[in-house]
């Protein structure tokens, strides 16, 4: 159950950023099921696959910006659009939070540990987004060479 | 097109998509597939997360430099997409008329979401992820409230030339402090849940995963500066929140 919520909280969630950044119409939803589709893999990865969030993030990650590719080109839009909101869900904005109030709380070992955290997500997803990003470009390229050496 | 007009118009379309969110490698690209379209011979392009610096060579070996500084940004993904569409034409076409001119001003002109929307949006996003972690219903809607405080508060300092980290204290001070108060009077349950559900508008988490996209892809220095950039605003947002926390006696997290 906790789960459905937290599907249904990602869903406004990623809605509520598109919108602050200004996507329109059904952009915004698009964005919305980034976001479902974000978390949805990352719940997927850590329930049956492995229990180390970092790799879930990765995976996640690169499920959303697959996503976010695809959309981009029937919607003919920056792929950034998507993989921005679709991403929000999994961003590590609370424990990047936490880090700091452990900082201030003079919490050194906690400060560490979430420090680490924060930094291993971040890294994890960047991963994730420039592996499909990179296959991606080396698919079109690919794909553009053949077609121009037919013609 | 005259090599003096490039420069200009090339540097105003970079700078437009740096302030509208494009990612440093996509300004580069765009500005020189717009140069090579229009028959500059040779084009050299920097760009950091605050300047753009560009040199067109044409083929007498005369050459223009300019550079632009970007000091404030509004992340619009529309108006990015509507550049996107415009270099686009651009490159196919290299029109010599003054559509170029024309189509960046147009882009320029047209406004983001009003206001009132904005501020319903940021208590959908407060809200929504209140709940995300773990928040009850109560904490929801009172995170929804001061989501909504928060959007008038930012809205305001960005009409006034107040420093970013300084802006950035205030706000989360005030957001913790209403976040207290709503469990004191019984409106929430958990000033925990209801605080992270509003710094999640401020916390620059897209930054620092940007950043480190930025420094894996080789734009080390964007990245360095947006990593940097992104711990002190988180820096600053904790620091409103001790602030809160010591004057409403909320303790520690």
């Amino acid at each position: 159950m906790i789960y459905v919520i937290q599907l249904i909280a990602a869903f406004f969630g990623s809605m509520g950023f598109s919108v602050l950044y200004n996507t329109r119409r059904t952009k915004m939803l698009i964005s919305a099921f980034g976001g479902v589709i974000g978390w949805g893999v990352f719940l997927l990865v850590n329930l049956f696959i492995t229990k180390s969030d970092p790799l879930a993030f990765m995976t996640a990650a690169m499920a959303v910006t697959v996503y976010a590719e695809i959309f981009a080109r029937i919607k003919k839009t920056p792929t950034t659009t998507f993989l921005v909101t679709g991403i929000i869900s999994m961003i590590p904005g609370s424990s990047l939070y936490y880090t700091m109030n452990y900082a201030f709380n003079n919490d050194l070992e906690n400060f560490y540990l979430t420090g680490m955290y924060t930094l291993k997500a971040a890294l994890a997803l960047a991963v994730g987004i420039i592996i499909v990003s990179t296959a991606v470009h080396m698919m079109t390229a690919v794909i553009q060479k053949f077609f121009k050496k037919k013609a | 097109m005259q090599q003096d007009r490039l420069l200009k118009n090339a540097l105003d379309l970079g700078e437009q998509m740096l302030i509208c969110g494009a990612e440093i490698s996509r300004v580069e690209d765009t500005i020189s597939r717009i140069a090579n379209a229009y028959g500059s011979k040779r084009t050299d392009v920097f760009v950091i997360t605050s300047v753009i610096f560009l040199t067109l060579t044409d083929d007498n070996e005369k050459t223009v430099t300019g550079t632009r500084r970007v000091k404030k940004y509004s992340t619009n993904l529309d108006k990015l997409h509507k550049y996107n569409d415009l270099s686009r034409r651009l490159c196919a076409q290299t029109p010599e008329d003054n559509s170029f001119e024309t189509g960046i001003e147009q882009i320029k002109a047209e406004k983001p979401y009003n206001l009132p929307v904005q501020c319903v949006f940021s208590a959908v996003v407060a809200a929504a992820f209140a709940v995300f972690f773990g928040g009850s219903i109560k904490d929801a809607l009172s995170a929804s409230v001061i989501g909504l405080i928060v959007r008038l508060i930012t809205f305001a300092q960005s009409k006034t030339k107040v420093n970013t980290a300084f802006s950035n204290v205030v706000s989360s001070a005030i957001l913790s402090a209403l976040a207290f108060l709503a469990v004191k009077t019984g409106l929430g349950d958990e000033a925990s849940k209801i605080i992270i559900g509003n710094i999640m508008l401020l916390i620059p988490g897209v930054a620092l995963t940007n950043s480190i996209r930025d420094i894996i892809s080789g734009d080390i220095v964007s990245g360095m500066l947006r990593f940097i950039e992104a711990m002190v605003t988180a820096l600053a947002i904790a620091a409103g929140y001790v602030i809160a926390a010591l004057l409403m006696g909320g303790g520690a997290l």
